[in-house]
């Protein structure tokens, strides 16, 4: 069933909580236009955005393959999304003080190797024992991480930071210099309003173009994982990690795998991130950025990568929306903390009283072949679906 | 330089363990890991920093701490045990909820202390207005350098941990609370009120933070994030100790401190600096200095240590 051919019993089969999201995103989308038409917000700045909103996306995917599928707490998320940060800029920025000035691919490529070691190194204590360990662990790790990127200033510059990444497409023909070459346009959507796009645009432009391949890509291979038998395992295991292991699930190597693969992802996204901002400094590892993304996976339904997807780009939205907040005079306060309580209602509040986030994961679960060929009752063939399905 | 060391590390083990009994308490009790721990310390800590400017110092001293300074104390136990257990009424016990996502719900709890306080007082570090005093001229030969401050912190640190070792030894409550970290379920068919073991369990786990809290703002400064700060610390020596075994906290607590305090010795052993010298096929240059920032870092890798060995801790029954 597509939302084109038939919309409206497309907008009919969606539970109340899908509809909800649905008209939220259509209503921002609009007033997003608006603003774009009628030049109030530059469309560089809102590429800058639709990149930060999909690198939240990749850290809301790594998370939710690691929280939403598994159970496992990860309060790291800071730490590897720095280490991939940190690993491709080291590796390809001028100004590097051990590698420098290699391809960015390889740099991606080193530093979601040095993000997958981090996560085993983390992993091979932690994961055979309760779950909180884990938590606890992990916390001490983002610390670790932070301490040596900011005082290990032979291998990364300390606090000065690491200048001069280059962009993400350095040394590939055509796309490197394609900002560049494209022509300055000026564009008049309303009459009386003109907006120039040039380079800085298409670069912004690109960079919106790596990241929804990024997320692209994860998506679907997320998607793919969380249905096929290995993400089964991890359901079962998130549920009740005595049953897999009756069932005769190794569950400290499908643990492993999947915080593996989160870690890996957190990383990507530490990637795209450096080469967006051209910048990296320990200020980037701020342990806070991982209950953003907390509240992110949280917010859109632990286990859902649609939900995680959405989590990303609200989270987004509350941070740039709240820096605008300084501006106004007669708020007496400074929004460093009014976020940091932000946070914590949400978290509490979610936890409190919707658990399960806006988007639980529900039919996408399940292969959809099989949802639409169960009979009229769509719940009964659900549950008869899951059952069906369930017993590999 | 040694005996420094380790008299600054007493100070602080004292300030670490009165933080790790109250998390291993909580642990073993409420059973989930308190991430709003830390930050139970700083709401302490700020109670009695509001209440000493409000009584000023009340004429008398007693180790060089004005009488209004103790009266603060109390004010900074009172309230993190009472915000505690507001916390526990309004949010957790409300929840139906097991031990993971109660966890969460306590970084979540852990910020929003965090947050109040941040903007209540700002961002900045403040101290007591309790006069800075000089090292204790006796002790000065011998190298080490405490002040009449450390020494009560050392002493009332000793009084609480004595008290609670009473009252969990001898008193009703305390042998019911031990029978509940042991066996909620049994302790609940055998008739112990469970409800109200575990309030009080709060009480005097938040308590424990607040004093804690409040020593170190008297050994350091006070500053929004010092709880939170401190939370690796604690736990890492919940962990070694034995999550649940409020003695293996003790130790823990006091083995932690003492090794966070004593970084500063790492640097100068000579097998880690000159490595490269004393080694063959080592570069001569090369060399492993650990400085004091890595204090915290060590406290980790002891912690990952004992979850490689013996994840159980110390104190904790080996499976």
């Amino acid at each position: 069933m597509s939302a084109l051919s038939d919309p409206k019993g497309y907008w009919a089969d969606l539970t109340r909580s899908e509809q909800g999201v649905l008209a939220f995103i259509v209503g921002f989308a609009g007033l997003l236009l608006v603003g774009l038409l009628t030049g109030a917000l530059a469309p560089t700045y809102f590429l800058y955005l639709v990149g930060l909103a999909g690198m939240y996306a990749l850290l809301s995917f790594g998370l939710n393959s690691q929280w939403g599928f598994t159970g496992l707490i990860n309060f790291s998320v800071a730490a590897f999304f720095g280490v991939g940060a940190y690993g491709t800029a080291l590796m390809s920025a001028s100004s590097s003080p051990i590698a420098g000035d290699v391809l960015p691919i390889v740099g991606l490529v080193v530093a979601l190797g040095v993000a997958a070691l981090l996560a085993l190194a983390i992993g091979i204590p932690t994961l055979r024992l309760r779950a909180d360990y884990l938590a606890i662990a992990s916390l001490g790790l983002a610390e670790v991480v932070r301490l040596v990127v900011l005082n290990e200033r032979q291998f990364t510059n300390g606090s000065a930071g690491v200048r001069g990444i280059p962009p993400f497409f350095e040394g590939v023909p055509v796309l490197a210099t394609l900002p560049e070459t494209m022509p300055g346009l000026a564009v008049r959507p309303l009459p009386g309003t003109t907006i120039v796009l040039e380079t800085p645009f298409w670069s912004a432009l690109l960079n919106v173009a790596i990241v929804l391949g990024f997320v692209g890509i994860s998506y679907a291979v997320l998607r793919r994982a969380h249905r096929s038998p290995w993400g089964r395992v991890l359901r079962t295991i998130r549920s009740d990690e005595d049953l897999a292991r009756a069932l005769g699930k190794n569950t400290y190597g499908f643990k492993m795998q999947s915080f593996v693969l989160g870690s890996v992802i957190m990383a990507l996204a530490g990637v795209f991130y450096a080469h967006l901002n051209l910048f990296v400094s320990p200020g980037d590892l701020d342990p806070v950025t991982t209950f953003y993304v907390w509240v992110a996976v949280i917010l859109g339904g632990s286990g859902s990568n649609r939900g995680a997807l959405f989590g990303g780009f609200v989270i987004v939205a509350i941070r740039e929306g709240t820096r605008f907040l300084n501006e106004f005079a007669w708020i007496p306060i400074d929004v460093a903390p009014l976020r940091l309580l932000l946070i914590g209602v949400l978290i509490v509040v979610l936890m409190r009283y919707r658990p399960q986030g806006v988007l639980p994961p529900q039919r996408e679960l399940i292969w959809p072949k099989v949802v639409d060929e169960a009979p009229d009752r769509p719940d009964s063939g659900v549950r008869e679906a899951k059952a069906g399905g369930g017993d590999d | 330089m040694v005996f420094d060391y380790l008299a600054s590390g007493l100070v602080f083990s004292s300030i670490i363990v009165l933080g790790s009994i109250g998390l291993s308490l909580i642990y073993s009790i409420a059973d989930f890991a308190n991430f709003a721990h830390g930050d139970t310390m700083t709401v302490g800590a700020y109670a009695a920093f509001l209440t000493f400017g409000a009584v000023g110092g009340l004429g008398g001293s007693v180790l060089g701490l004005p009488l209004g300074f103790f009266v603060a104390l109390v004010a900074g136990i009172v309230v993190a045990a009472v915000v505690a257990v507001l916390t526990e009424k309004v949010v957790y016990d409300g929840m139906n909820a097991g031990s993971i996502e109660l966890l969460i719900t306590s970084i979540g709890i852990a910020f929003v202390y965090r947050a109040i306080i941040q903007i209540g007082f700002g961002a900045d570090f403040t101290r007591y207005e309790v006069q800075t005093l000089r090292p204790i001229e006796a002790l000065l030969p011998y190298g080490i350098r405490v002040t009449q401050h450390d020494v009560a912190i050392v002493l009332s640190a000793l009084v609480l941990v004595g008290s609670l070792h009473t009252l969990l030894q001898y008193s009703d409550l305390g042998r019911k609370m031990r029978a509940m970290a042991d066996n909620p379920d049994l302790a609940r068919v055998s008739g112990i009120r469970t409800d109200r073991v575990k309030l009080w369990t709060w009480i005097i786990g938040a308590g424990l933070a607040g004093s804690g809290g409040v020593f170190l703002g008297l050994y350091n400064q006070l500053s929004p994030r010092m709880g939170f700060n401190l939370l690796l610390l604690i736990f890492a020596a919940v962990i070694l100790g034995g999550i649940g075994s409020v003695y293996g906290a003790m130790l823990g607590g006091f083995l932690i401190g003492m090794i966070n305090q004593l970084t500063p010795v790492l640097s100068d052993i000579a097998l880690l600096t000159d490595m490269g010298a004393l080694l063959p096929l080592v570069p001569d240059s090369f060399g492993i200095t650990i400085g004091i920032e890595y204090a915290n870092a060590i406290a980790f890798v002891i912690m990952v240590a004992v979850l490689l060995v013996r994840p159980n801790g110390i104190a904790g029954e080996a499976t």
